[in-house]
């Protein structure tokens, strides 16, 4: 079924006193997609997926679902469900009646609902709760039971509003994962608004960066990390090192840029001009320490300054000589097997020096 | 905490508790005297308690009384609570002046507002009645039942009521099943807050009932005038008794439903 409109967003804007917290908003997500929205908060991603849902209306522009424009709809006509970051399960009730509550509304049969909430729950792995309340069961298990009590109504659109953020790090690895195989077993089209990058990364079919109420860049998770498109999106997404320079030459495919008194080759792949002023953006896993240059690498000279433990690796930050700091990754004991720390070198490849224009 | 400590707020504890019921077991015990003058003990009877079931002027002020207390407690508890919502959902301008607009009555004394209202009824040239003490009682009431409901509110996640939205409730299917239970206890307490109150009312229903209509509180003013006669310690005790078991069962209800910690 992918590739049908299931959710289109033309020229959304929405405006809260003076400020437009979702800014001309065009966007289009198929069906059976896994989509993440991605920002830091007062990005507008939580008010977009707010006026998907219904909670909100856009001030203007207009908002499809299955080609149908609903953004004058209330949110009980529309054939999305949300799981809220406070989960928002109705205390006064089971976990069962929880589950039921949107089937009795839509008056379905009272046996279809005793069927399709056991399916449900036994979905979540929960199907011995169902006469507990919920501030009976921890948090997870919370989450577990809003999930399910939004997908037995076989929406069309599953809305998710950081669902994971109350959760410890590790039940949230293992929940990110449980969630991409629900919705890869449901087919239902997944829009996932968080903050966490990694989460992300993990999770999405696409990642929409957002910031500032705009779009940044829309692209699948490798391309997000790997090629991203603004300086914004390659600082937030994963560490990364900025570097600024000058374009000195262009020829063809390649080009040079002048960053601290060196020539730094730089691949041409935004069209960049002459005495252009560029960043380049290189992850500190792509960048080797050394005491000697490498052939056919770039090569900055700077001084060890510090090195951090983080467990996987270690990161090494190293002083240029025009005093930015670049942070390399390397294994735990590289900097012992280095006798002079007052002159060692950050190389890379130039083909891993992402290009972004101011 | 200190033992010493712990010894002394005890005792003042008791002390309090001592103040506060004392003389109702007094009144309680005396209610079972059998002595005309109600000040010395002179042997156990219930006779007053038969004499009072046949004293018509007593029970038609205690129907009096519960009739305004029920008119007061519907009215009160329906306007409390809508006035509540509307405070806790909408933002508009003034909204900080007009809730503390409701706290006014909480402060006023009864009496300025049975004069109030005495003036009022003077320039529309009514009648006073039963049901002309309604409208003071209500005032009164209306501002406990808001400001409970409004604590209760407070306490409330919205975000319950979006989900009700989103799993296809409309707006009175989302109050009925979602928003109504979650405070009901809110309402009930508030409810019953106005119930004794205006059943305790004394100075408003002393000024706006009509000349023949008698409240309990009323009546027993008069009565007292004569002296305490164990007919007024019997129907104390009865409203006693009556209260005790209302605030009991609220009491056990609220635990039932989990929301008393």
């Amino acid at each position: 079924m992918l590739g049908v409109q299931m959710v289109q967003l033309e020229n959304v804007m929405k405006q809260f006193d003076d400020t437009y917290v979702v800014d001309d908003l065009n966007l289009d997500i198929k069906s059976g997609e896994f989509l993440t929205l991605l920002g830091p908060s007062g990005c507008g991603k939580t008010t977009t997926l707010r006026m998907i849902a219904g909670f909100e209306k856009p001030t203007s522009g207009k908002i499809l679902l299955n080609g149908k424009q609903v953004d004058e709809l209330e949110p009980y006509k529309r054939e999305v469900n949300t799981v809220f970051q406070s989960y928002s399960l109705f205390p006064h009730m089971t976990v069962f009646d929880n589950v039921a509550f949107g089937l009795k509304m839509k008056k379905v049969p009272k046996e279809e609902i005793q069927e399709r909430v056991t399916k449900a729950l036994k979905l979540v792995q929960l199907e011995e709760y169902g006469n507990r309340k919920p501030k009976q069961l921890s948090g997870g298990q919370q989450q577990r039971i809003a999930i399910a009590r939004a997908i037995v109504n076989n929406p069309k659109v599953l809305l998710l509003d950081e669902p994971l953020g109350a959760l410890d790090l590790k039940l949230r690895k293992q929940m990110q994962l449980e969630l991409k195989h629900l919705q890869q077993t449901l087919n239902i089209t997944f829009i996932y608004v968080t903050h966490d990058q990694e989460e992300a990364l993990t999770m999405s079919d696409r990642i929409v960066v957002m910031n500032k109420g705009k779009i940044e860049q829309i692209g699948l998770p490798y391309e997000i990390y790997e090629r991203p498109q603004t300086r914004f999106v390659a600082d937030f997404i994963g560490q990364t090192n900025i570097l600024e320079g000058t374009v000195t030459a262009i020829n063809g495919e390649q080009a040079t840029m002048k960053f601290a008194d060196q020539v730094v080759e730089i691949p041409n792949t935004t069209d960049v001009t002459l005495n252009e002023e560029v960043y380049i953006s290189v992850r500190p896993e792509k960048i080797k320490l050394s005491e000697t240059p490498f052939e056919g690498s770039i090569n900055l000279k700077g001084t060890f300054k510090e090195k951090i433990y983080v467990g996987s690796v270690t990161k090494i930050v190293v002083t240029m000589a025009n005093g930015q700091d670049i942070t390399v990754n390397e294994s735990h004991d590289k900097i012992d097997e280095l006798t002079n720390t007052n002159d060692v070198y950050v190389s890379w490849s130039p083909k891993n020096s992402v290009v972004l224009k101011k | 905490m200190r033992a010493r400590t712990k010894k002394i707020l005890f005792s003042f504890s008791l002390l309090v508790f001592l103040f506060f019921y004392i003389p109702i077991i007094f009144v309680v015990i005396f209610s079972f005297n059998d002595s005309k003058l109600g000040t010395v003990w002179t042997g156990f009877t219930l006779e007053w308690y038969g004499s009072i079931l046949q004293n018509s002027q007593l029970i038609s002020a205690t129907m009096n009384s519960l009739y305004l207390a029920v008119v007061t407690t519907i009215i009160a508890t329906i306007l409390g609570t809508l006035a509540a919502l509307a405070l806790h959902r909408y933002t508009f301008i003034g909204k900080k002046s007009v809730e503390f607009l409701f706290y006014i009555p909480v402060v006023i004394p009864d009496i300025v507002v049975a004069i109030a209202l005495l003036a009022i009824y003077g320039i529309l040239n009514m009648s006073l009645g039963l049901n002309t003490a309604v409208p003071g009682h209500v005032a009164i009431t209306i501002s406990y039942v808001m400001l409970v409901v409004l604590a209760r509110l407070s306490s409330f996640d919205n975000s319950l009521e979006e989900a009700a939205k989103d799993l296809g409730a409309n707006e009175w299917q989302t109050f009925w099943k979602v928003t109504f239970p979650l405070i009901f206890p809110g309402i009930l307490a508030g409810a019953l807050l106005a119930f004794t109150i205006s059943l305790d009312e004394f100075v408003i229903s002393y000024f706006t009932l009509g000349p023949g209509d008698n409240t309990l509180p009323v009546l027993v003013y008069s009565m007292v005038r004569l002296g305490v006669s164990p007919e007024v310690n019997v129907l104390s005790t009865i409203i006693i008794a009556i209260m005790f078991v209302v605030v009991l069962i609220v009491g056990l209800n609220m635990r039932k439903r989990g929301d008393v910690k």
